[in-house]
């Protein structure tokens, strides 16, 4: 039996908000996919852009970042800069004809833990249905 | 040398060793090919940060002489702290340590053991690939200086001024004006047992010109700060002659300026004159500590006053907390100087949420105070045209009105706050460093704010505040001890830096300059939090977050990619 496609999603958490929602998510036993594999940061807006598409080409078949609720920032506005990197990057995905449902921003605060495994379960769905990423096999950089 | 890196599993009881395999990670990872070059030690332990864990890693750590250490356990929020201070002790840098987060992460929210042992695989083969990559950091220590600059000598600055006094701290409180004490000395009396206020607040100002640790400058400003938590150099300038100049090193800033009362000519409902017997609380609190009585303004007593809240409330769009408060106070002066005189309240929402408000409210409400719930309100002199909560349309006349006018933040915030690298919010207030979390610290560390500079609050909350501030400087700030700022801070690249500027534009903390001569950005490593925020805006690649490099990232990644 084929076994079924089981997405490798990078998740790049905030270490003040995110990375702890997530932890919280394992303290309630809340059940998500091994599809995810967490890299903690200190803030979502370290998340560089061009690391992203390293990423995904890398053959990510997602990433996810994850960081505080506007307004509750550690850093004050660190996940305003985020939201903008993020918009201007799905746009160059776009522009250079690659999926940008394969890259997800969520707002995820440690007290989260819930949502933590929401967003976890729901973007492997949304990914599965997209697919396994080809780039890596087709796009030599 | 070669690499020798010790990897620990904790079993951490039966919660990850009966979730996944150890035996099969330990071998798994000892087999792997690719680390045939790198000298590993694997094992594990029931549980690390027990005495008996610590003391075993503590000893396997000193006879390996590891490069790097790899401990697979809880979150690190739990124990990575433990664990770095075992690397200090047996002089191992902790930043050639990682913990993995295999209990949290992983045992807890798969279900298929085998699967999470896969998992636990994974995570472990990203962090030993992570930690060959990671470097050494240093702390460096830095000499701090204990003193405090306050900024303004209201009611919050003179409490924090006290409260660090009281340890003996040099104090330097600065005030604008040529009396200290703020709006807080103007009233006549205090809530919420309406004590007189010369037992309170009076014998506070006593207090702070008698002490000697605090030096007040009275009619000075603060013209220039620059430095970071410990090390600030000041200076200060009297608002009547700029150049008299005083400079000071203080090791943390306290801001305590205030707030105003809306400009009530700025609301087009309010239209009345000087001439008219049209008051703010502010002027009538004056009146009453002055001339112990409210009267008109031709020398009469007033025989009928209506007292208006939320002026600007809605302009403002927030509360400004303590004016219900004060309005019924400032109703009960009247009443208590005149049965004849007619009192009339109109308000849309009393905000009395203090938990002696409620009996002041209900002693005023057995009294012939008239209280009239509005829904808007308009007036023309001492002429008050108002729509009831029954949607009827009112008239009425007035000897005299009394106002209630939203609370701002004082004339000159957005100076001070440009001058201190902190912010203001959407209301114009200071903006705390986190409301919920961090609510007296800004985004710079060592200032802090207090009282109605961070937002309308009254005398019990201003002193508390400050108080805290007091608490938080006593304990941070110790003389004598040096201060260590954050090692994982940001640092730019010469090489690559191509003086942009676009990481000036997005610190937050203001910890990155620009040299003109060598045309780069340069990262002040005492004033960095390590964010990364610059790093993540860096069109050319030249800022290196150290501790989460692009390499030491990009090492763990490739684990989840293979």
């Amino acid at each position: 039996m084929e076994r079924e496609f089981l997405p490798k999603i990078v998740s790049f958490l905030c270490k003040w908000c995110s990375y702890t929602g997530a932890d919280l998510a394992g303290i309630n036993r809340l059940q998500y996919p091994t599809s995810i594999l967490p890299i903690k940061v200190m803030c979502s807006s370290r998340v560089d852009p061009v690391f992203v598409i390293k990423a995904y080409l890398r053959g990510a078949d997602g990433v996810l970042i994850g960081g505080c609720h506007p307004g509750d920032c550690h850093y004050q506005d660190g996940n305003y800069h985020t939201r903008r990197r993020v918009a201007i990057l799905k746009r160059v995905f776009e522009l250079l004809g690659l999926e940008e449902g394969r890259i997800r921003l969520s707002w995820i605060s440690a007290s989260e833990g819930p949502k933590f495994a929401r967003v976890c379960n729901e973007f492997t769905e949304v990914i599965k249905s997209l697919g396994e990423n080809t780039t890596k096999t087709t796009i030599f950089l | 040398m070669g690499e020798k890196i010790g990897i620990y599993i904790c079993e951490c009881g039966p919660n990850i060793a009966n979730k996944v395999y150890i035996d099969k990670i330990i071998e798994k990872i000892s087999s792997i090919e690719a680390y045939k070059n790198k000298e590993l030690v694997i094992k594990n332990h029931k549980l690390l940060c027990s005495i008996d864990g610590k003391k075993f890693l503590e000893e396997e750590i000193k006879q390996n002489e590891f490069t790097h250490l790899v401990i697979a356990a809880c979150s690190p929020k739990d124990h990575e702290s433990t664990f770095i201070n075992i690397c200090k002790k047996t002089h191992l840098n902790p930043y050639l340590f990682r913990i993995v987060n295999i209990r949290e992460q992983c045992a807890w929210i798969i279900s298929d053991r085998d699967e999470a042992t896969e998992k636990a695989i994974q995570y472990i083969r990203g962090s030993i690939n992570r930690v060959s990559y990671q470097s050494p950091l240093e702390e460096k220590k830095l000499d701090s200086n204990p003193d405090v600059l306050v900024i303004g000598g209201g009611i919050a600055g003179i409490e924090t001024a006290l409260s660090l006094a009281s340890k003996k701290r040099k104090v330097y409180l600065i005030e604008k004006t040529s009396k200290l004490g703020g709006k807080s000395a103007k009233f006549r009396k205090l809530l919420p047992r309406q004590n007189c206020n010369t037992d309170v607040i009076q014998k506070k100002l006593l207090d702070v010109e008698e002490n000697n640790h605090i030096q007040i400058f009275k009619e000075t400003e603060l013209e220039k700060a620059i430095g970071f938590f410990g090390n600030f150099e000041v200076i200060l300038k009297n608002v009547k002659d700029n150049n008299l100049k005083t400079e000071l090193r203080v090791g943390a800033i306290i801001v305590a300026s205030g707030f105003k009362q809306l400009n009530t000519s700025e609301l087009p409902k309010y239209e009345y004159t000087q001439d008219d017997d049209v008051y703010t609380s502010l002027e009538i609190e004056e009146m009453c500590s002055q001339n112990g009585k409210v009267l008109l303004k031709s020398g009469e007593e007033p025989r009928s006053i209506a007292l208006i809240h939320c002026v600007g409330r809605e302009e403002k769009g927030y509360c400004s907390q303590i004016c219900c408060n004060y309005m019924l106070k400032i109703a009960q002066y009247l009443e208590q100087q005149s049965s004849d005189i007619k009192i009339k309240e109109f308000y849309r929402d009393l905000c009395l949420p203090n938990k002696d408000d409620q009996f002041f409210l209900e002693n005023l409400q057995n009294s012939a105070i008239d209280f009239i719930r509005i829904k808007d309100i308009e007036i023309k002199g001492n002429k008050i045209k108002y729509i009831g909560t029954d949607d009827t349309k009112k008239e009425i006349e007035v000897d005299m009105l009394i106002l209630a006018p939203a609370m701002e933040a004082e004339d000159g915030a957005t100076e001070l706050a440009e001058l201190l690298n902190i912010q203001l919010d959407e209301t114009g207030f200071f903006q705390e460093a986190h409301q919920k979390l961090n609510p007296i610290a800004t985004s710079t560390d060592g200032i802090f704010i207090v009282g109605a500079a961070r937002g309308p609050s009254g005398i019990s909350e201003s002193i508390l505040q400050a108080q805290a501030v007091g608490g938080e400087i006593l304990t941070q700030l110790i003389p004598g001890e040096k201060i260590v700022p954050e090692v994982k801070v940001s640092e730019v690249l010469e090489a690559l830096c191509k003086g942009c500027q676009t990481c000036l534009n997005v610190c937050t903390y203001g910890a990155i300059y620009f040299d003109e001569d060598r045309g780069i950005s340069v990262v002040n490593e005492a004033i960095c939090r390590g964010c990364g925020n610059c790093m993540g805006s860096c069109p050319s690649g030249a800022i290196r977050s150290k501790h989460f490099t692009n390499p030491q990232l990009y090492q763990e990644m490739v684990e989840a990619l293979r």
